[in-house]
């Protein structure tokens, strides 16, 4: 009889097996007899030597298709059998699980976690500074000065005694360059505050990250080799990025970064208005100014900054259309994340 | 600001589409939008030409009309208006048209007669209210060309969203040149050519600067025998296209050149003028004007004020006076061109609290040098479109030149602070391309004259910047490697926070983010009298201050979802709070806080347990195994009297009190009843633990049950107390293992169990050894607490 025609009978035989259905233990002899490392099936598999050349590769396909069935067939048997088990003849196994409860870090921790491991892989410490700040840390030191419309730019809650609630967490980096001295690689994060009206948009406050790094021999293209390896990172490795000009006070030359629109692939859709692009941060070279401001030599160092908002970032990559619902916190929004 | 394309190709040659103007513009740093001037349905509506038009065969009122809609073949339209005539251009809605109330152009019969279309009145079109006819559009329009090219002349409106060091693109001819730097043109600036009588402006008009700070240049020209009258329309259009509404020829000039240098203008009725005297001065206290908008304002010094020998005429750089204005029997014109301090315009801007086209290029930075030119722009274009003839000369009050800055570029440092490897003589193209006189000083440095409508650039790192944006970020090349700093990490601040964070959603809270400006009521003394700090502008009374405890915010959300139905709460937040202290800086001192709060059940009940309601033990126990657990720190819990806090447990760490465990009570219950825990996060420092293993013990572990009565208001820290202090060598441990009250014990009494555990370390106790111990415990609590054993039943 040719080996071929062997597969097709032993298929029969295992059918025949099961014709009578089997109890549990004869299933599992059954599998042993079909399946086992000295089981019918490897056996046949030891014949394969048996077979002309040019069909070993048709014949060891007819074995294995074989074996899968036969496999197949006996989990499908098994489940069935042990789903119909009652708890008469032991434990209903069938029972739900005890429900444990899984908390939620909120979605904005969650981001600002992922930003600040793919910083932490690039050498960036973690700074922290207070959200009220002095007028001079959070505008002067920073460039903005007195009477310039770009302290229009950030609507200013001011409090009673003359300080700031901090428009940015920029006033972190003048912190850390008073107290070190360069190198100085650090992310800063935290909650900064704007007077503005509250709408699905807006939000009297919201979380940013800032970066800084200041050491000798700081250029452009390494801001860009870096913020293009953070936005891969963060929003995929196809992403392209667009560094517009800008303005900010505390960096000259100043930068917008746009990334291609991850959620249409820059074709153009609602969120990025048609673009094909998204606003993500904001970046440039330390202001001389700056440095002159906490005492650093701007011709023996240069330094780096960029900063970018968690809210923006969760927002787009969640879809979320609402700020006012990470400030909200319906348990039923958090949970799904 | 918006500008228009086809007036930008006024001062260019370019031959980019209007979106690919706004990509370069946006490439180069002047953000740029193309503004959708008319509704979507407009593209479906075309001009048509009505070549015949005959009365309906079935209805008087109708006309059929035959239009040529530029497909070659006419169109048969039906139109009930009384004035559609043959030979007319008219706006047509074609067939798929959809206005905005939904009525749909389908293809219809009309009593009979068929019709691809409708003629449209001005009020269908929402360009007006007029109803009483169709449109009738002029001869010269093209059929089959959009509505809305008809209605832009073909234009197409940009708006820039400029940032604000960036005064000199406040104009077309700013934008254009970018433009022609970034394409490598030439810039058009118009020449003016001005015809003047031979009366001297000076003998009739004379112009004194009070403050010459607050204005270091001021011109004025005059202009006689003119005559108001609407403005022709292409300058109409030109000031639609940007937005501006057209008033008259003058005011419209005053207008066009200001949107064409960027520079602000102001147009006086010389008539008003008295004494032949302009005095540049500041405000006296409550001095009064009533602005061009009809509002009487009481100034302050301030205010920078235009004025004649007798009273003031304009408010300086940001509005006319009401009692100088351009009026339609207007004949005789000052014209005004002049500088004003950035910072006093904005002062007195903010004073006033009015922002007008010309404070806002005032505050940001005009080009004291534009002056002549502006002014002369202005004289030309008053004299083209209103007539009359202008005095001879300007009168320019400059009593102190403001000139060009120049700064030394150094090639190699741009390149440095760059990364880029960028010749000097591309750097001296471009700087020149954005106006500046370039000369080579020495090798690689560049001498560059910056003109002074370019008040941004006063370093040679504004001039990096001009090079960058230029040349084009995307042309900076991106290095493989980074560089970085071989020095140590610093401590992380928020390693423990993430740690408790972690910790809580592992066993199932959810962490919430509340509002930390609350209304100055809403601070509940939770961890000490702590005085909150206020804002001095707030947005709301409800957000008037910084909040002291996390205790309002979580309540407002456990509120929020208690009352969408969530009732099985278990949330908690680390934020900041903050209270007064003058001796830091900022006046705050800031701590980081952590507050959980629990409501409903704590274990929800299931086939194989049963419900547990959360309580504060929840949360004591929880607190207890951050410290003892995570951080390997003890902490004690006293009972306490709280003023907002019921059952409140005072936790304590190193001695000194750190949170509050209990039930809110008063309005923060209202809210939200449940247990709630605030604490202050220890720094990482302060925990610093010191790990240090002990060997795990090779010999048995003991353990026995103790059960005893005591009156039930015996506390249960009095007799852990009191095993401790009996506890002997071999106790590690005892737990409460059961609370029992009510049948089968006398009333007023309790029953508690403890486990207590033995162990030695060195060999296996004997039983001699635990009885021993055993006993002693239990005598101490007998003594103490007339606690007697309870036996087992």
């Amino acid at each position: 009889m040719s080996l071929f025609k062997k597969v097709d009978e032993l298929r029969s035989e295992f059918k025949q097996a099961l014709a009578s259905s089997p109890a549990l233990s004869d299933l599992e002899r059954i599998r042993q007899d079909y399946l086992g490392r000295k089981g019918r099936l490897n056996e046949l598999f030891r014949h394969i030597k048996e077979v002309e050349a040019t069909r070993k590769g048709e014949f060891g396909g007819l074995v294995n298709s074989l074996k899968q069935e036969v496999q197949q067939t006996i989990d499908a048997l098994l489940l069935a059998k042990q789903s119909a088990a009652t708890p008469a003849s032991g434990v209903d196994v069938s029972l739900p699980g005890a429900a444990y409860e899984r908390g939620t870090l909120h979605p904005l921790e969650q981001t600002l976690r992922e930003v600040k491991s793919v910083f932490h892989r690039l050498g960036f410490s973690v700074a922290e500074g207070p959200e009220i700040e002095t007028q001079w840390r959070n505008f002067d030191a920073l460039n903005f000065p007195p009477e310039h419309p770009a302290r229009d730019m950030q609507d200013t809650f001011f409090l009673q005694n003359n300080s700031v609630l901090r428009t940015h967490t920029s006033p972190v980096q003048i912190r850390l360059m008073l107290e070190d001295q360069p190198p100085i690689r650090s992310i800063m994060p935290g909650r900064v505050y704007r007077n503005e009206a509250i709408d699905a948009g807006h939000y009297c406050l919201f979380h940013q990250v800032e970066g800084l790094y200041v050491d000798e021999q700081v250029t452009h293209g390494e801001l860009k080799a870096t913020i293009e390896l953070f936005c891969r990172e963060m929003f995929g490795k196809n992403v392209s990025l667009r560094f517009r000009p800008s303005f900010f006070p505390f960096t000259e030359p100043s930068n917008e970064v746009d990334v291609s629109c991850f959620l249409c692939g820059g074709k153009g859709c609602r969120v990025c208005k048609q673009t094909g692009w998204l606003e993500i941060l904001g970046c440039g070279l330390v202001d001389p100014n700056v440095f002159k401001a906490v005492g650093i030599d701007s011709e023996q160092y240069s330094g780096y900054a960029f900063g970018m908002g968690i809210e923006r970032i969760t927002m787009l990559k969640y879809g979320i259309n609402d700020i006012r619902l990470f400030f909200e916190n319906d348990v039923r929004f958090l949970q799904q994340f | 600001m918006n500008i228009s394309y086809n007036w930008l190709k006024e001062y260019i040659d370019f031959e980019l589409t209007p979106l690919e103007l706004a990509e370069q513009l946006t490439a180069a740093g002047l953000e740029t939008n193309l503004v959708q001037q008319f509704p979507d349905y407009f593209q479906s509506i075309k001009v048509g030409y009505v070549i015949s038009r005959e009365t309906h065969p079935n209805a008087d009122k109708l006309s059929v009309c035959q239009v040529d809609l530029g497909t070659g073949e006419p169109q048969q339209i039906i139109c009930g208006a009384p004035n559609v005539a043959a030979g007319q251009k008219v706006p047509v809605a074609t067939l798929g048209t959809t206005f905005p109330g939904g009525m749909k152009i389908k293809k219809a019969k009309l009593r009979g007669v068929i019709s691809n279309g409708m003629i449209c009145s001005e009020r269908e079109l929402e360009l007006s209210d007029d109803h009483a006819g169709i449109m009738v559009l002029d001869e010269d329009a093209t059929p089959g060309s959009a509505m809305g090219s008809y209605l832009s002349g073909n234009d197409v409106t940009l708006e820039l969203d400029l940032t604000p060091d960036r005064p000199d693109a406040l104009g077309h001819i700013g934008v254009a040149r970018d433009l022609a730097a970034l394409l490598g043109k030439e810039l058009k600036v118009p020449a003016v050519k001005l015809v003047e009588a031979a009366a001297a402006t000076a003998a009739e008009i004379t112009v004194e600067i009070q403050d010459v700070e607050a204005c270091p240049r001021y011109a004025a020209r005059l202009v006689k025998d003119i005559k108001i009258a609407d403005s022709p329309a292409w300058l109409r259009r030109r000031l639609q296209a940007v937005g501006i509404r057209s008033i008259n020829n003058v005011v419209d000039a005053a207008n066009y050149v200001l949107m064409e240098t960027g520079h602000p203008l102001h147009t006086f009725d010389l008539s008003y003028i008295e004494g032949q005297k302009i005095v540049v001065r500041r405000a006296e206290p409550k001095e009064k004007i009533t602005t061009l908008d009809g509002k009487e304002r009481e100034l302050d010094d301030q205010v920078l004020l235009i004025c004649d020998t007798r009273k003031p005429v304009a408010v300086a750089g940001i509005m006319g006076g009401e009692n100088s204005e351009v009026k339609v029997d207007t004949t005789e014109l000052l014209l005004e061109s002049a500088y004003f301090d950035p910072v006093v315009i904005r002062r007195g801007a903010r004073k006033l609290q009015l922002a007008t086209d010309a404070s806002h290029r005032f505050e940001r930075g005009a080009d004291p040098n534009g002056i002549p030119y502006a002014l002369d722009r202005l004289a030309a274009l008053i004299i083209e479109l209103a007539g009359g003839y202008l005095t001879q000369g300007q009168v320019d009050v400059y009593p102190q030149r403001i000139e060009p800055l120049q700064i030394i570029l150094r090639a190699s440092r741009c390149n440095q602070l760059l990364g880029t490897d960028i010749p000097a003589d591309l750097m001296r193209a471009i700087l020149s391309g954005l106006g500046m006189i370039v000369q080579e000083e020495r090798s690689g440095e560049l001498m560059v004259t910056v003109p002074t409508f370019r008040p941004d650039i006063t370093r040679e790192i504004d001039l990096v910047e001009e090079i960058a944006r230029i040349y084009g970020y995307d042309n900076i090349p991106i290095p493989e490697h980074f560089s970085i700093a071989n020095q140590l990490s610093k401590p992380s601040p928020d390693k423990v926070r993430e740690q408790i964070m972690d910790y809580l959603a592992a066993i199932g809270f959810n962490q919430i983010y509340g509002n930390s400006l609350v209304a100055i009521d809403e601070h509940p003394i939770v961890l000490g009298d702590e005085e909150p700090m206020i804002l001095a502008n707030a947005l709301t009374r409800d957000m008037a201050s910084i909040r002291t405890s996390l205790l309002p915010g979580v309540s407002k959300i456990a509120g929020y979802n208690l009352n969408r139905r969530q009732v099985n709460l278990k949330l908690f937040e680390v934020g900041q709070v903050s209270s007064l202290d003058s001796s830091i800086d900022t006046g705050a001192r800031e701590m980081s806080h952590l507050a959980l709060f629990v409501s409903g059940d704590y274990q929800i009940k299931q086939w194989s347990q049963p419900a547990v309601p959360a309580d504060i033990f929840q949360l004591k126990g929880i607190i207890s195994a951050l410290f003892a657990g995570l951080f390997k720190q003890s902490i004690q819990y006293v009972a306490t009297e709280h003023e907002q806090i019921d059952s409140a447990l005072e936790i304590r760490y190193k001695g000194q009190q750190i949170g509050v465990i209990g039930e809110p009570r008063g309005r923060w219950a209202e809210q939200a009843e449940g247990a709630y825990a605030e604490l202050r996060i220890p720094t990482a420092t302060q925990l610093d633990p010191v790990v240090k293993y002990e060997q795990v013990a090779v010999f048995p572990r003991v353990e026995r049950d103790l059960s005893i009565l005591v009156d039930t208001n015996i506390s249960y820290s009095d007799l852990e107390h009191i095993i401790v202090k009996n506890s002997g060598k071999y106790l590690i441990y005892s737990q409460l293992y059961d609370i029992y009250e009510g049948k089968s014990i006398a009333s007023g009494k309790k029953s508690l169990t403890f486990r207590l555990v033995f162990q030695n370390q060195k060999r296996t106790l004997t039983e001699k050894e635990i009885d021993r111990d055993f006993q002693r415990i239990l005598k101490g609590l007998e003594d103490a607490n007339k606690a007697t054993l309870r036996e087992a039943t």
